[in-house]
């Protein structure tokens, strides 16, 4: 049997430089079976310190998840090949709140154990820099409840494994005009940037969680930055002798104040039109297609997805395994074309 | 299917220490060749419960998960001997897939003894004509982690059974890690054209 072949070629070699020159050798055979299984000796080299994914007995390191080794200096870890998202500070992620409690919000991000989101390290209504009062501790079921969807960023990790997070910028906060579909974690692609705008109309947030957003684009960021200036505008039009430069910020936390209040508030836009709502489902089910493919999901390979897709009339349809498999085939192909 | 690590739905079932593992057992009506109804509070499906929990709770390295339970739901859909075995099987496979550490497989087998000759994965007929053992094995080793007898084996045979059912084991441990390995290749070789 040539399991015993698989095992000899994983163990990595007890001295660092042997192994660089190992895998310059044979490049392609070390991507393609460096996979260990739970139980498997690792190394017998007590020089290498273990680290996630194994334990070590008697001077030995095993595995103990099914997934690849990796070596960062002497540090010995093996990242499952699936499994859990572990959050890390940064992280741009999607979750839901599931739990109001005593200055907090729990929130399911799809890790083991809840994430926090403080209430002071939100944005609530009547500008950045406000102190957080207890009526705001009283009523902040009206800001977030349970089952309200918000896209938020990972501030730290307790030391018990508990993730914070905050939610202090416009990017971030509670979610609206669109739908939550969730994909395994590992097919997220870790970049800069995990919004995009798609042809079509279409928003998407691409937790690192695996949670990801579809909903309507809107230009809030454009439209903001047009309001706040036709408002210095009109105080220039109307011609007030008291204007001084610092009278446009006061206008401009009021505004903040009022979008403030938006944010939180559980009113979707009365104007989707269905050609979005169409959209919308599209690029859902396209999602979903790349995720039963096992593929990466990326905002390219979304847009070419999403362009294959144009075939199936049916949105309804491309949920079949056929069309998903179909709709997998022709983005593996078109990145092969463009190489 | 395997469920969590996750947050525990009630507070007061959280260890703050390790992980607690629940097993949901579904044995379905028509899973057998007569139809017959079960229920889930029958005894025989709970003993199943309470054996694969307490097998499970060693071989997961549960410290690594305080406050969470990891929930597995098991569906039989067909059996004809070797449930236990089976099973114990098919949750080794679902703990690992979900990314869970472990210490080591925990593979399974049944075996019975017939006269003088101890015989491997016995089917139900089998198992209701003789005494059958079920023994779980930790990885390559020979330690139990799981033996169940249900009606009685002589002492002197034991061993040669236990020999058996050991090396069958093992046997089934190498065909789990053969597929585990292909299934687990593929997916690293989409990873990295990703």
């Amino acid at each position: 049997m040539n399991v015993s072949d698989v095992i000899s070629i994983t163990r990595p070699t007890p001295a660092t430089i042997d192994s660089d020159v190992d895998m310059s050798d044979d490049e392609s055979t070390q991507v393609k079976l460096s996979i260990v299984t739970p139980g498997e000796m690792v190394t017998d080299d007590p020089v290498w310190m273990k680290g996630h994914g194994t334990y070590f007995l008697e001077d030995k390191t095993y595995s103990s998840v099914a997934g690849n080794i990796s070596r960062v200096n002497r540090l010995l870890s093996v990242i499952p090949l699936k499994g859990r998202y572990q959050p890390e500070t940064g992280d741009h992620i999607i979750g839901r709140i599931t739990e109001v409690g005593n200055k907090r919000w729990k929130v399911d991000i799809g890790c083991k154990q809840d994430a926090i989101l403080m209430l002071g390290s939100v944005n609530l209504p009547g500008g950045v820099l406000r102190r957080k009062s207890e009526s705001d501790e009283l009523q902040m079921r009206n800001f977030l409840k349970e089952g309200d969807l918000l896209n938020a960023e990972v501030q730290t990790i307790f030391n018990n494994g508990i993730a914070s997070l905050h939610t202090r910028s416009l990017k971030y906060g509670k979610l609206r005009n669109g739908i939550f579909l969730r994909v395994p974690s590992n097919l997220i692609v870790k970049s800069k940037n995990h919004s995009y705008d798609l042809p079509g109309n279409v928003s998407v947030i691409l937790g690192i969680n695996g949670y990801i957003w579809l909903s309507k684009t809107t230009n809030s960021s454009h439209n903001k930055n047009m309001t706040v200036n036709s408002n210095a505008n009109k105080i220039n039009a109307s011609g007030d002798p008291s204007y001084v430069p610092g009278a446009g910020s006061v206008a401009i936390t009021r505004l903040e104040e009022e979008s403030s209040w938006e944010i939180y508030s559980d009113k979707n836009d009365p104007n989707i039109t269905n050609s979005v709502r169409s959209n919308i489902t599209r690029y859902n089910n396209v999602i979903k297609a790349l995720a039963y493919g096992d593929l990466g999901i990326t905002e390219q390979r979304i847009i070419m997805g999403y362009e294959a897709s144009m075939a199936f009339s049916n949105v309804g349809s491309m949920i079949d395994k056929d069309a998903m498999e179909s709709i997998c085939q022709d983005v593996i192909n078109n990145e092969k074309m463009r190489g | 299917m395997v469920q969590g690590p996750m947050e525990p739905s009630l507070r007061s079932q959280a260890n703050t220490t390790e992980a607690t593992i629940e097993v949901n057992v579904n044995v379905a009506n028509f899973s057998t060749f007569e139809r017959k109804k079960r229920t889930r509070t029958e005894k025989r499906i709970v003993e199943l419960k309470a054996t694969l929990e307490k097998t499970f709770e060693q071989s997961v390295m549960c410290n690594l998960y305080p406050r969470t339970v990891i929930q597995v739901d098991i569906h039989v859909l067909a059996q004809d001997g070797g449930l236990l075995a089976g099973m114990t099987n098919a949750m080794t496979l679902a703990l690992i897939d979900a990314g869970i550490a472990m210490y080591d497989y925990v593979s399974s087998v049944s075996a019975g003894l017939h006269d003088q000759t101890p015989l491997l994965d016995l089917n139900s007929l089998e198992e209701n004509d003789m005494s059958a053992i079920t023994i779980g094995v930790v990885g390559k080793s020979e330690k139990l982690a799981l033996l169940m007898l249900e009606d009685k084996m002589p002492l002197d045979q034991l061993e040669s059974v236990l020999a058996i059912a050991i090396a069958g084991s093992h046997r089934i441990q190498d065909l789990m890690d053969t597929e585990l390995r292909r299934q687990g290749n593929i997916r690293a070789s989409k990873m990295t054209q990703s």
